[in-house]
């Protein structure tokens, strides 16, 4: 087979939809250098990357960055 | 490698459960070991180098060297743009098969464009696909 699967984890989504990725998740609202959270949010950040592997299994939309919705990240 | 059009998406299918998959992080966030040497954030072309990490690389032995973001939220806590301890814990859990021996991380700023697109992003991909032999790789960035 011709290729590794890869999924990306990205706070700018603009740029990122530029080069078109295999796939892609936005966490809304998360700043630059927040990727999967913030400091100490362990339980978040296991959840978007969690949620970012099972993108690998679910019906994709190459080229797009898909925006998930995480309120916790704003309680903290 | 093959060519592809610029115009193409590369998509590849997974073709095995993420439990029987091995993963493999590669960050753009600057991520290095402490005993690595940093990333040159003296040359305003950037920097086209990349740190191979080791998958049982604790916290403690990682840092951030770059000047194209705010890494303070990475100083204290790693996992905010590179969560290999959380991954441990994922194959622990038995949601992935395994974390890769090695990771990769680079400074994902360069004046260099065509030479990160032509040199170094196949060098990554190259060493994910043989060297790692990862099934799986997850993309962050700073």
């Amino acid at each position: 087979m011709l290729g590794i699967p890869t999924v990306l984890v990205t706070v700018g989504p603009e740029a990122s939809k530029q080069m078109r990725p295999p796939r892609a998740m936005y966490p809304k609202g998360f700043k630059i250098g927040n990727s999967l959270g913030k400091p100490g949010q362990r339980e978040l950040q296991k959840k978007v990357l969690r949620d970012a592997l099972l993108m690998l299994t679910e019906p994709a939309r190459p080229g797009q960055v898909i925006e998930r919705e995480y309120p916790e990240y704003d309680l903290a | 490698m093959a060519t592809l059009s610029r115009k193409c998406v590369p998509f590849t299918p997974l073709e095995r459960d993420l439990s029987k998959s091995r993963v493999v992080l590669v960050t753009a966030a600057g991520v290095h070991r402490k005993d690595q040497t940093p990333f040159n954030i003296a040359d305003d072309l950037g920097d086209l180098t990349f740190r191979v990490i080791n998958g049982d690389a604790a916290n403690s032995e990682l840092m951030v060297t770059h000047h194209h973001y705010d890494h303070s939220d990475a100083d204290q806590d790693i996992n905010c743009v590179f969560p290999l301890e959380l991954l441990r814990e994922l194959q622990a859990e038995g949601f992935i098969g395994e974390v890769g021996k090695e990771h990769i991380g680079y400074m994902g700023y360069t004046m260099q464009l065509k030479k990160m697109y032509d040199e170094t992003a196949p060098q990554m991909a190259e060493y994910v696909d043989k060297k790692c032999k990862a099934d799986v790789v997850v993309l962050t960035g700073g």
